[in-house]
């Protein structure tokens, strides 16, 4: 939430003429579901360029961010307050990993 | 009898052409994901420092003051934004560049033209070697009102955003305002950074791929 609040303070907020924002406040009564739907809404908008998510609510919807590969908008994992980032889980980071698994090492020296 | 085989590609120390370039795009992935991961440290720092300054301005101000339920959901356009272009130099690229404008509503568009004139004069000093010492004081002056003129229009933004919370706020919730300004730049040169890592691996696993091909 306060991420949010710090946010819109800078500016970024938009609100619409039908009342719909650009951001979405995740607490205890927010369901996987909404999480989901708003994701999916944020990344078809042509007026986005950028999504940052907490990832703490990356990972409830993970197989979502992970399986979105388009260049814009780009999907920042960021860290909450309550919850530190971790670079194991970041979406981009698990994409490339894999050039250093042993797998990808060994068939490259076969 | 001299035998010139055209067909081998030059050496140099005794690397092929193809093997710099592979060793150059497997360096620039290296030193893209290692920024990428400085950049996020840096955001890290910079966002527990907005957050202790909201949480102190929520304790001076009062909790009912620094709230969710006074966010604006009247109709407005977001006063910051960002410019997103194609990467310059390679047409089918589709690697994006963005660029954040801060403050860069409607009524800052000619504020923000002064200050491109202004910028731009200085980058074309006039030279004049009579009077020289008024000309330069006459141009400071009218640099300063130039820049008078454009941090005015920001900061009456900067103040219509914090009107949320009340006429008179906090000096730490200003502060806090000023370190979430500061995180967004990282997070825009974070997005920046991520095309990069994503355009350099995508590069390095297109060459592993052709060697798997030829094997």
């Amino acid at each position: 939430m306060d991420t949010v609040v710090g946010f819109l303070m800078a500016g970024v907020g938009n609100v619409d003429l039908r009342r719909k924002t650009n951001y979405l406040i995740v607490d205890s009564k927010t369901t996987v579901k909404q999480i989901e739907d708003t994701f999916k809404e944020f990344t078809t908008r042509e007026d986005i360029a950028v999504v940052l998510i907490s990832q703490y609510v990356a990972n409830m919807i993970r197989f979502l961010v992970d399986s979105y590969n388009k260049p814009v908008p780009a999907i920042l994992e960021i860290p909450s307050k309550d919850h530190p980032y971790d670079p194991a889980h970041d979406s981009v980071l698990s994409r490339v990993k894999y050039l250093f698994s042993a797998e990808s090492v060994a068939s490259g020296r076969r | 009898m001299e035998v010139v085989d055209h067909e081998t590609p030059s050496l140099e120390n005794g690397k092929t052409d193809k093997e710099v370039e592979e060793n150059a795009n497997v360096l620039q992935f290296m030193d893209s994901m290692d920024a990428y991961l400085t950049l996020i440290h840096s955001l890290s720092s910079t966002l527990r420092r907005g957050w202790l300054e909201l949480a102190s301005a929520r304790h001076s101000m009062g909790a009912s003051r620094v709230n969710t339920v006074l966010l604006d959901h009247t109709s407005h356009p977001a006063a910051t934004s960002l410019l997103v272009t194609q990467d310059e130099g390679k047409v089918d690229s589709g690697k994006p560049h963005f660029t954040l404008c801060k403050w860069a509503s409607s009524s800052n568009e000619n504020s923000l033209f002064g200050e491109k004139q202004s910028s731009q004069d200085k980058l074309h000093p006039q030279l004049r070697h009579r009077g020289s010492t008024e000309l330069y004081e006459e141009k400071t002056s009218s640099e300063n009102k130039a820049s008078r003129e454009v941090d005015d229009p920001v900061q009456k933004e900067r103040s219509k955003s914090l009107s949320m919370f009340g006429t008179l706020v906090s000096p730490k919730l200003r502060a806090a305002q000023l370190s979430f300004e500061a995180a967004l730049e990282t997070l825009v040169e974070i997005a920046n950074m991520r095309s990069e890592m994503l355009c350099a691996f995508d590069q390095v696993n297109m060459k592993l791929a052709g060697r798997k091909d030829e094997k």
